[in-house]
């Protein structure tokens, strides 16, 4: 056995937390303890064993053969192409994949549309109100905590970035929690105030809150007067109020609506006193992916590259990009593992180039399956928290070939093509 | 095209930084640099009856940073009316990408457009530190120009804590370390303190001795522990200032208090069109611009920017959340704000410049002022804080604005006239740019104001950054398209075709400093900071740091 080696600072992509103080344990390639990491955590590194397989149609390849062979498939396909963009890249693999989308006139899309369009939908009418985590960890005298209680989902989001005893704006001001539960979506049981509410009432109820906040009145507290006047009360008194809320919220049918009545209501705190909605994001580089797309196109999920330009096609996202034709081919970039559920129906008899780690361990079949690395274990780069910041990945464990790298070569095939 | 070497032939040369003021003459090319001659024989592009000037260097823009991107995402109408096309390379080149345009282009059509308009250098004018790994990553995705940006300090808790403690010592070891840290090229300060005040629930500072909490921390002392750090730095640019109370009717006596301040520093006062209002008996908004350029006149450690609004859509983006905060509340545009953790703000509002808008065709007004009252072009550079004051891809129009008097009193006739009474302007200004104060707003003097030394001219030894131009009456077709672009010697653009996209270069610095602050900061950091001490400084940076001194 050899000696263990210890990697530090290492930046968690477990979920949109991002934690990047977790210290790795690696004794013979494998990792072996994940200090402070939490469950999600510690999933997220496993062993930090991934195979290293190249295989073209279910055989094991040379990898300029499997390169050659993806290439001609996606150049060769004829009708139209669909690329997603995984979560468990680096921002230059994403970076890459997207290249090859707009190179081959693809359909692009990633997880954030399954899980996070509305709201992105709703920043994008309205703009927002929001604040990296560190404001909210050093200002927040009132967390608000929206139908959510972070601890299932974002373990270490109160430790690390709201809960915290020494933050630099809070002397003489304790922090206080409020917890809001509404339906089956439960705030956290820790808090200084409790408030219920049902489902059906909740929009009237944020509106009323607002409008009473900005002083005035709707009238309509759907029968929630007296708690709402306590609410209204209590945030009234608070200098910077941060609003934690779940971006990828399970309850689909409330979360747009949802969504856009918390980025009024955190907007218009603003003013005599601050505040911020703080949107929790899940794992991976969901964030990073989010952006790249952005930068590139203008456009954060849902491009359609066929015309030879990004156009924005939200209302045709995810699974109902299927629902219309059938694509000639697909490109998967990131774990297959990854991909919505409601999307993999749709890939049976299409033909498919995955690229992205455990690639060779897709749940469909795939032409050429390319396995990579996972960001942040074993590819270095750079990665986005929830909250938009950048954050550095390190390499801790040694994996195949990086997936920047892989697809990198890809688009200058596809590239060279074009002669 | 891509030798080596390459002779422009005959074209009219204006380079003021040597001198040359519409000779003819060539201008050789070899591994990227100006030199004096090439051997025979050598390809060339015949410039015969052009104009012939460096490439254009832009020294504020906002163009590669996650508050522009926070923008681009809050903006998918205007992406969605100017789609951009992969434009056509070479064939034996790396095909282009496509993108979308609006005030706030894809990064890709950020670097095409900006070629296409015979621009080789642009600096994004404010990027938080914990956003510089975010900025690298775009400026990786924006080809042609060289790029580099500067690191919002005036707002940052730590260093606040040292003019609080009255260290400035230790001030100047941050902000250098700050500077490696991120890789970033020059000290930005926006709003000094005013940013603070606003994350903490106080009115925004709007003169230059209101306290920030404690006596000792107010605008002032954040500005000269920041312009002297810069100086002893010896950084080549000073200081980059976005003074306090930006827009504000009677803005101009923070303006003034500022630069009487800081008077006898090398410092730059950045956007300066929107700190140049006065205030009437109203209470309105009248136009300063004649005050606050005699001063700058008279100054010559100080240099400017215009930060000239342009007629048409705008977005407004910037640290200045405060600012951003009073204009979404009169707008009632759709608005963004960001609290950058320890370190800065963010705060974006749509907007439109109208022509027949009072205040608008003020903001238009103060900037024309500033141009034709300067006396000294190599201070009074070109800019429109792009997108905030207009898209650069209006720097053509605003040149014509500059070079053409019938051009610009026919727009003087158009806008709405309520504000500008009494204005310099309105009274008939009859200065005329030339061709060569062209040349020095647009190239010589941003990249001396830079202390870019191989930027801005065609000496020996220069980056062979060159854009051809053909004469035209109609000066701002003239402008908007080059004969030829040539970019670190590779020609980029022919006659508005874009012909190759090589990567630019990353413009930044790692200044020496006493590691001893390091020790400090690092408790700051682990007390406060939400990011590892460890994984704060930018690593594995493309481009060696440019040397100082």
């Amino acid at each position: 056995m050899t000696e263990a080696a210890r990697v530090a600072h290492v930046t968690c992509l477990g979920c949109g937390c991002a934690c990047d103080d977790i210290v790795l344990t690696v004794r013979d390639g494998r990792i072996v303890d994940a200090e402070r990491a939490c469950p999600l955590g510690v999933a997220w590194f496993g062993d930090g064993r991934v195979p290293g397989a190249v295989q073209v149609d279910g055989r094991q390849a040379e990898s300029r053969v499997a390169l050659d062979a993806a290439a001609e498939l996606l150049r060769g396909a004829r009708g139209r192409l669909f690329v997603f963009l995984g979560d468990d890249l680096t921002c230059a693999a994403q970076r890459a994949a997207l290249g090859i989308a707009d190179r081959l006139g693809a359909v692009a899309d990633g997880v954030v549309s399954e899980t996070a369009a509305d709201g992105i939908l709703a920043a994008q009418r309205r703009g927002r109100a929001g604040a990296t985590l560190g404001e909210v960890r050093n200002r927040a005298d009132l967390v608000l905590y929206w139908a959510v209680d972070p601890d299932a989902r974002y373990p270490r989001y109160r430790e690390r970035y709201a809960g915290h005893p020494s933050a630099l704006h809070l002397h003489h001001h304790a922090r206080t929690v409020i917890s809001v539960s509404v339906g089956a979506d439960a705030g956290p049981p820790a808090a200084d105030l409790h408030f219920e509410l049902r489902p059906e009432r909740e929009i009237a109820v944020l509106a009323e809150l607002r409008a009473r906040l900005l002083g005035r009145t709707l009238g309509d507290a759907a029968g929630w007067g007296a708690e709402l006047t306590r609410l209204a009360e209590r945030i009234t008194r608070a200098r910077y109020v941060a609003i934690v809320a779940d971006g990828e919220s399970a309850s689909e049918e409330r979360s747009s609506d949802r969504t856009e009545a918390l980025i009024a209501l955190a907007q218009a705190l603003n003013g005599p006193a601050r505040a911020a909605l703080s949107t929790l994001r899940g794992g991976g580089n969901r964030s990073g992916a989010e952006a790249v797309m952005t930068w590139q196109t203008g456009f954060p999920f849902a491009v359609d590259f066929s015309r030879g330009y990004p156009r924005y096609q939200p209302e045709v996202r995810g699974a109902a990009l299927f629902e219309r034709r059938p694509f000639a081919a697909v490109l998967v970039a990131g774990a297959p593992a990854s991909l919505p559920q409601a999307m993999r129906p749709a890939f049976d008899g299409v033909p498919t180039v995955v690229v992205g780690p455990r690639a060779s361990e897709a749940p469909f079949p795939s032409r050429v399956a390319i396995d990579t690395g996972v960001a942040g274990i074993h590819d270095a780069g750079v990665a986005l928290r929830m909250d938009d910041v950048p954050l550095p990945l390190r390499a801790a464990v040694s994996g195949p070939p990086s997936a920047a790298g892989v697809l990198e070569r890809l688009a200058a095939l596809l590239a060279g093509g074009a002669r | 095209m891509s030798a080596s070497r390459l002779r422009i032939v005959g074209g009219t040369v204006y380079d003021p930084a040597n001198g040359t003021d519409g000779q003819v003459r060539d201008v050789c090319i070899q591994d990227g640099r100006i030199v004096a001659d090439v051997p025979h024989g050598t390809p060339t592009l015949d410039a015969r009856g052009m104009v012939v000037m460096p490439g254009g260097v832009d020294i504020h823009s906002h163009l590669a940073s996650s508050a522009c991107n926070h923008g681009r995402r809050l903006l998918p109408e205007e992406h969605a009316a100017d789609p951009a096309a992969a434009p056509e390379l070479d064939p034996d080149v790396a095909p282009a990408r496509s993108g979308t345009g609006g005030t706030l282009p894809s990064t890709f059509t950020t670097g095409y457009r900006y070629a296409g308009l015979g621009y080789t250098t642009v600096f994004d004018a404010a990027v938080a530190p914990i956003t510089a790994r975010h900025t690298h990553e775009e400026f990786d995705d924006t080809p042609i120009v060289d790029g580099g940006f500067f690191v919002l300090l005036g707002n940052d808790e730590y260093l606040l804590r040292q003019v609080e403690a009255g260290d400035r010592n230790r001030a100047r070891d941050y902000a250098a370390w700050m500077i490696g840290a991120t890789g970033a090229y020059a000290i930005k300060i926006v709003n000094a303190g005013g940013i603070q005040a606003w994350k903490s629930g106080q009115r925004n500072l709007t003169e230059i001795d209101e306290p920030l909490g404690s006596s000792r921390v107010t605008p002032r002392a954040i500005l000269e522990t920041l312009t002297d750090a810069a100086n002893e730095l010896r950084l080549p640019h000073p200081v980059h200032v976005h003074c306090n109370n930006l827009g504000a009717a009677g803005n101009v006596k923070t303006t003034m208090e500022t630069m009487e301040a800081l008077a006898g520093r090398r410092v730059h006062y950045t956007h300066l069109q929107f700190h140049c209002y006065g205030r009437n008996a109203d209470g309105g908004w009248t136009s300063a611009a004649d005050r606050v350029i005699d001063f700058v006149n008279s100054d010559r450690t100080v240099s400017v920017d215009v930060g000239q609004v342009m007629f048409g859509p705008a977005t407004t983006l910037s640290a200045d959340a405060p600012a951003e905060y009073l204009l979404q509340a009169s707008s009632g545009r759709k608005w963004v704000n960001i609290d950058v953790e320890l370190e800065t703000g963010c705060g974006i509002v749509p907007y439109r410049y109208r022509e027949r808008a009072a205040m608008s065709a003020l903001q238009w007004a103060v900037g024309l002022e500033l141009f034709l009252l300067s006396e000294d072009p190599w201070r009074v550079v070109l800019s429109t804080d792009h997108p905030n004051g207009g898209s650069f891809m209006s720097y053509p129009a605003l040149i014509q604005l500059l070079m053409d008097r019938g051009a610009r009193d026919a727009m003087l006739k158009r806008v709405n006239p309520r504000l500008l009474a009494g204005s310099v302007l309105a009274d008939g200004l009859s200065r005329e740019y030339t061709l060569n104060e062209i040349a020095i707003v647009t190239r010589a003097g941003p990249a001396r104001v830079l202390g870019l030394r191989h930027k801005g001219h065609l000496g020996v030894g220069a980056d062979a950054d060159v854009t051809v131009y053909t004469r035209d009456s109609d000066i701002a077709r003239m402008f908007a398209t080059p004969r030829y672009v040539v970019k670190g010697g590779v020609l980029v653009v022919e006659e508005g075709r874009l012909r190759r996209a090589p990567a630019g270069r990353r413009l930044r610095l790692d200044p020496g400093y006493d590691a001893a602050v390091l020790r400090d900061v690092r408790r700051h950091f682990d007390a406060y900071a939400t990011v590892e001490f460890e994984n704060f400084p930018v690593r594995d940076l493309r481009d060696a740091p440019l040397e100082i001194g």
